[in-house]
C-alpha cells in the first residue's frame, strides 16, 4: 500500500468513526447512555448473557438450549421459531414446504443461499446429509431422539427434497424442524471435517459467523457478509457465559449487557423501579416442577398418603416464597400455549388439611408419619422443601429434608448408579423442555423407570397413550390424549405439580430483542430500536 | 478463678472478647426465653420485612423472624463449635501423649496419620464427605474433629516430649510408676494450659466453618436456623432486602472477635512471657 492510500484509508476510517461516534452519542443523548454498548468500539455489537458457555458448534452434539443460542444465529434451518407470544414457525432457508402425507414432509429450498468458506450453495443434498448425520448410528449423536421416527430424506431435484418418516410424526414441526437438529450443515465443509466438529465450524449460512471463543470469557459471532437474507444487523454479537441471574443483572445495570435473563425475585424490584431506559418482559416458561413420589418405596407405595402428600402441599405459598409471586402454579407438565395444556389440575393447588388427614388415615398413618424429600441445593428448591416441610407438618407428616449437590442428586434416581433410587420417598425435580407436549410426557413412560422416570411409576394405559400421542397429527384429539395422561398422572397420586417458572427478561432500550414464546432469546432476529 | 476474670477485665480487649462470648454464650443458651418467635414458624404474608419492633432484624423469605433464628442459629454454632472441640481435644490429647510418651514406631504411624488428615485442605475434605454422606448436624461435627484432631495431637506430642525428660518423670519411672499414672498425673496437667488457649482461637474457626458448610448448603438440615443458611439466604435475597446477611454476618464477626480477644488475654494471663510477643 502506498503512503497516500495509507492516509486516505485513514482519513476514510477517522470519519467513518466520527459519524459512528456522532450517532452514538446522539442515541446516548436520547436514551440516556444505556445503548452506547451497542456502539462500542466503533461496531455495532450486541452484548448478551448466556447461562453457560459454548459446548458443541456441531448440532449432533449440540448440549441444547446455550449452544443453540448460537447455532441457531449461525446456521439456517428450513423453518424458525416465530418471535412472539404464541408458538409458531416462519420460513428460513425454504421457501415453501408442507406435510405432504401423515409420513413426509415436503420442502423446496430458496435459491442462492451460500456457504461460507467456499462452499457453494445450499442444495438439497446438503439438507440429506444433516438430517440423516444425526440419526446415523455412526454419529452417535445425542440428539438422534429429537428425529424421532426419521427414516430418510430423499433428493427430489437440486433445491427439493422429501422428508420421510416410518410413522407419524407431528413434533418433527416442534422440536426437530426449528431447533436443534434442523440446522443445516454443508455437506462438504464437514466431511473435508471429518463428519463432526467442535467448539470452531468450518461453514455456515445464517446471519452470523462464528468469529471467536474465548472459554468461560465469550462467545463473539459476527456479520456474515454473504447472508441471503440481507445485512445482519449487528457487526458482532458478544455472548457472554454468566451463570448467575444477579451477577448478570449487575452487569446489566452496570451497561455491560444489552439484554439479560434476571432472577423472580429482582422483577418487583424491577418493576418498582427500573433501570433507566431498560425494559422488562415476563413470559412463561418451559420447565416444569414437581414433587414427585416413588411408587415402588415401602412406604409410599401406600397410595393414600401419597394423595394425603398432595394434598398437603401449599402450592400458592410456594410461589410467594420460592418465586416471589412471580410465577405461576401449574397444573402439569404440559405448560400453557402447548397442546395438551390442560387449565385445571384436579388436585387443587392450595392445600386441603381435612383431604390430607382422611388420605392418611386411610393410609393406617392417623399417628403421623416421616418422609425424605431429596432436593437439588438451588436457592428456590431449598425454600420449596421448607414451604413443603412446614404445610406438612399441619397433616402430621414429617418431612426430612436431605440436600444434594448437583452430581449426587442427578444421579439418584439412576438405577444404573447403584442401589440410592430405592431409597429416594419424596423429590423436588424440575425438567426442561422443547415446545412439544411429547417431550415432556417422555420421561415418564414404564421403560424411563430408573432412567428419568425416578417416581417409577408404570401404567399401561399410560405407555399407550404416549405412543398413540406422538404419532397423531389431530392436534384435538393429541390435545386430549395428553391431558388425559397428566390426569393419569396426577390420579396415581405419585405426582403434585407445582409450577412451569417464569421467564423474566429484561433489555436496554437500544435494542429491539425477539424472544420465543417461552422467553428464550432468538438473536438472529435482534435488532437495533 | 475470680482472680483470673479479674486479671482479663484488666485487659481492655479481654475484656471486650469476655463480654462478647458471654452475650454469645448467653443468648445461645437462652434463645428459647429470649426468641419472640418460633425460628421455624413460617408466616409468608410477612415476609422479607425490614428491621421493627415486630421483628427486631426484620424476616426472610419464608416470613420467619431473623432475630429468633439469628438467637437459635447461635445455639446450633455453640453446640457444634463445643462438642466436635471437646471430643477433638481429648482425642488428640491421648494420641499426642501417647506419640510423645510411647515408642518411636508408634509416634511415626501416628504422625503419619496427622499428616495425612492435614494433608487434605479442611473445606475440600468437608465438601467430600457431605457429598459422600449427607448434610446433616453429626456430620459436620465429624468433619471438625478429624480436620481438628492432629493439631491439639502435635502440640501435646510436642509437649510430652520436652516434658519426659524432665528428672521428675525419670524419677517416678525408676519408682515404677505406671504410665497411666506418669500420662495422667504428671503430663496431663502440664500440657493442657496451651491447650485451652488453642481452644478458644480455634472455636470461632470451627464456627466460620460450620456456617461455611451451610452457606453452601452442606451443614445443618433445612429448617435448623444456621448464620451460615441465614447468609445464604440473604446472599439470594441481597437484591430484595439486605437484612439476613446483616443479620448473619453480625454475630460471626462479633463471636470471631469475641473468642481471638478472650483467647490472646488467656494466653497472656497463662504464659506472659508470650505477651505481645505475637
Amino acid at each position: 500500500m502506498k503512503k497516500t492510500d495509507q492516509k486516505n484509508a485513514t482519513l476514510e476510517l477517522s470519519r467513518r468513526r466520527f459519524i459512528q461516534a456522532s450517532g452514538a452519542l446522539g442515541v446516548a443523548a436520547a436514551t440516556g447512555g444505556m445503548s452506547q454498548v451497542v456502539f462500542a468500539d466503533g461496531k455495532k455489537i450486541l452484548k448478551v448473557r448466556a447461562y453457560g458457555d459454548l459446548r458443541s458448534l456441531d448440532p449432533a452434539f449440540s448440549q441444547g438450549v446455550i449452544d443453540e443460542e448460537i447455532q441457531s444465529s449461525i446456521y439456517s434451518k428450513l423453518i424458525q421459531y416465530k418471535p412472539g407470544r404464541e408458538w409458531g414457525y416462519q420460513l428460513d432457508a425454504a421457501e415453501s414446504i408442507e406435510q405432504a402425507t401423515p409420513t413426509t414432509i415436503k420442502f423446496k429450498l430458496k435459491e442462492g443461499i451460500m456457504f461460507t468458506g467456499g462452499h457453494g450453495e445450499m442444495t438439497a443434498e446438503d439438507v440429506k446429509y444433516s438430517f440423516e448425520r444425526i440419526i446415523a448410528e455412526a454419529t452417535e449423536s445425542t440428539n438422534k431422539p429429537d428425529w424421532g421416527t426419521l427414516k430418510e430424506v430423499t433428493v427430489d431435484s437440486k433445491y427439493e427434497g422429501t422428508i420421510v418418516f416410518d410413522e407419524a410424526y407431528p413434533p418433527a414441526w416442534n422440536i426437530a424442524l426449528p431447533y436443534i437438529v434442523g440446522n443445516i450443515v454443508s455437506k462438504s465443509a464437514w466431511e473435508k471435517a471429518g463428519g463432526k466438529v467442535d467448539t470452531t465450524t468450518p461453514s455456515v449460512s445464517g446471519p452470523y459467523m462464528h468469529k471467536a471463543w474465548e472459554p468461560k470469557q465469550r462467545t463473539v459471532l459476527a456479520r456474515n457478509p454473504d447472508w441471503h437474507g440481507g445485512s445482519a444487523e449487528f457487526d458482532e454479537i458478544h455472548i457472554l457465559p454468566i451463570d448467575d441471574e444477579s451477577t448478570a443483572q449487575i452487569a446489566f445495570e452496570a451497561g455491560d449487557l444489552d439484554y439479560t435473563r434476571v432472577p423472580l425475585g429482582s422483577v418487583s424490584n424491577l418493576k418498582a423501579s427500573p433501570p433507566e431506559n431498560s425494559t422488562l418482559e415476563e413470559y412463561p416458561s418451559l420447565f416444569y416442577v414437581w414433587v414427585g413420589m416413588n411408587v415402588e418405596n415401602e412406604q409410599l407405595s401406600n397410595e393414600n398418603l401419597r394423595k394425603a402428600i398432595q394434598h398437603a402441599i401449599d402450592v400458592p405459598s410456594i410461589m410467594q416464597a420460592s418465586y416471589f409471586g412471580a410465577a405461576q402454579p401449574s397444573t402439569g407438565i404440559i405448560a400453557p400455549g402447548l397442546v395438551g395444556h390442560r387449565e385445571k389440575s384436579l388436585v387443587a393447588p392450595e392445600m386441603n388439611i381435612a383431604k390430607a388427614k382422611e388420605y392418611l388415615a386411610a393410609a393406617g398413618m392417623e399417628g403421623g408419619v416421616t418422609v425424605t424429600l431429596d432436593v437439588l441445593n438451588k436457592a428456590a428448591n431449598v425454600t420449596t422443601a421448607q414451604v413443603i416441610q412446614a404445610t406438612c407438618a399441619q397433616v402430621g407428616i414429617n418431612v426430612e429434608v436431605n440436600l444434594h449437590e448437583s452430581g449426587a442428586f442427578w444421579s439418584l434416581g439412576d438405577s444404573s448408579a447403584g442401589e440410592r433410587y430405592k431409597d429416594i420417598q419424596l423429590i423436588l425435580n424440575r425438567f426442561s423442555m422443547a415446545p412439544d407436549p411429547s417431550y415432556a410426557t417422555a420421561w415418564f413412560v414404564t421403560e424411563q423407570k430408573g432412567i428419568w422416570n425416578w417416581e417409577r411409576y408404570s401404567d399401561a394405559e399410560f405407555d399407550k397413550l404416549e405412543a398413540a400421542a406422538k404419532a397423531e397429527s389431530d392436534n384435538t384429539k393429541r390435545a386430549a390424549m395428553y391431558e388425559k395422561m397428566q390426569d393419569l398422572m396426577e390420579e396415581s397420586g405419585a405426582y403434585r405439580f407445582i409450577t412451569h417458572e417464569a421467564t423474566p427478561v429484561i433489555y436496554n432500550n437500544g435494542v429491539k430483542p425477539a424472544f420465543r414464546p417461552d422467553g428464550l432469546p432468538l438473536f438472529r432476529y435482534f435488532a437495533s430500536a | 478463678m475470680l482472680q483470673a476474670i479479674k486479671r482479663i477485665c484488666g485487659d481492655p480487649l479481654g475484656l471486650v472478647g469476655l463480654f462478647l462470648v458471654a452475650l454469645m454464650v448467653l443468648s445461645a443458651v437462652l434463645a428459647s426465653v429470649i426468641a419472640p418467635y418460633d425460628p421455624i414458624a413460617l408466616n409468608i404474608i410477612d415476609r422479607l420485612q425490614g428491621p421493627s419492633f415486630k421483628h427486631l432484624l426484620g424476616t426472610d423469605q419464608l416470613g420467619r423472624d431473623l432475630f429468633s433464628r439469628v438467637l437459635f442459629g447461635g445455639q446450633v454454632a455453640l453446640k457444634i463449635a463445643l462438642i466436635s472441640i471437646s471430643i477433638a481435644l481429648c482425642i488428640g490429647v491421648v494420641l499426642g501423649m501417647i506419640a510423645g510418651f510411647g515408642p518411636r514406631w508408634l509416634d511415626n504411624i501416628i504422625m503419619l496419620l496427622f499428616d495425612t488428615i492435614r494433608s487434605f485442605p479442611t473445606v475440600m475434605f468437608a465438601l467430600a464427605t457431605v457429598a459422600l454422606v449427607g448434610p446433616s448436624l453429626s456430620t459436620v461435627v465429624v468433619i471438625i474433629v478429624i480436620t481438628s484432631i492432629p493439631t491439639y495431637g502435635r502440640v501435646v506430642r510436642t509437649q510430652t516430649l520436652s516434658i519426659k525428660s524432665n528428672e521428675y518423670i525419670q524419677a517416678e519411672l525408676a519408682m515404677g510408676a505406671s504410665t497411666f499414672r506418669i500420662l495422667s498425673m504428671h503430663l496431663l496437667p502440664n500440657v493442657v494450659g496451651p491447650l485451652f488457649i488453642l481452644a478458644s482461637m480455634d472455636i470461632p474457626t470451627v464456627i466460620a466453618l460450620e456456617a461455611g458448610l451451610s452457606f453452601l448448603g452442606m451443614g445443618v438440615k433445612p429448617p435448623t436456623p444456621s448464620w451460615g443458611s441465614i447468609l445464604n439466604d440473604g446472599y439470594n435475597l441481597i437484591r430484595n432486602t439486605p437484612w439476613p446477611i446483616i443479620a448473619g454476618s453480625i454475630p460471626l464477626v462479633l463471636v470471631t472477635l469475641g473468642f481471638t480477644f478472650l483467647g490472646e488475654s488467656l494466653r497472656d494471663l497463662i504464659d506472659p512471657k508470650l505477651r505481645k510477643s505475637l
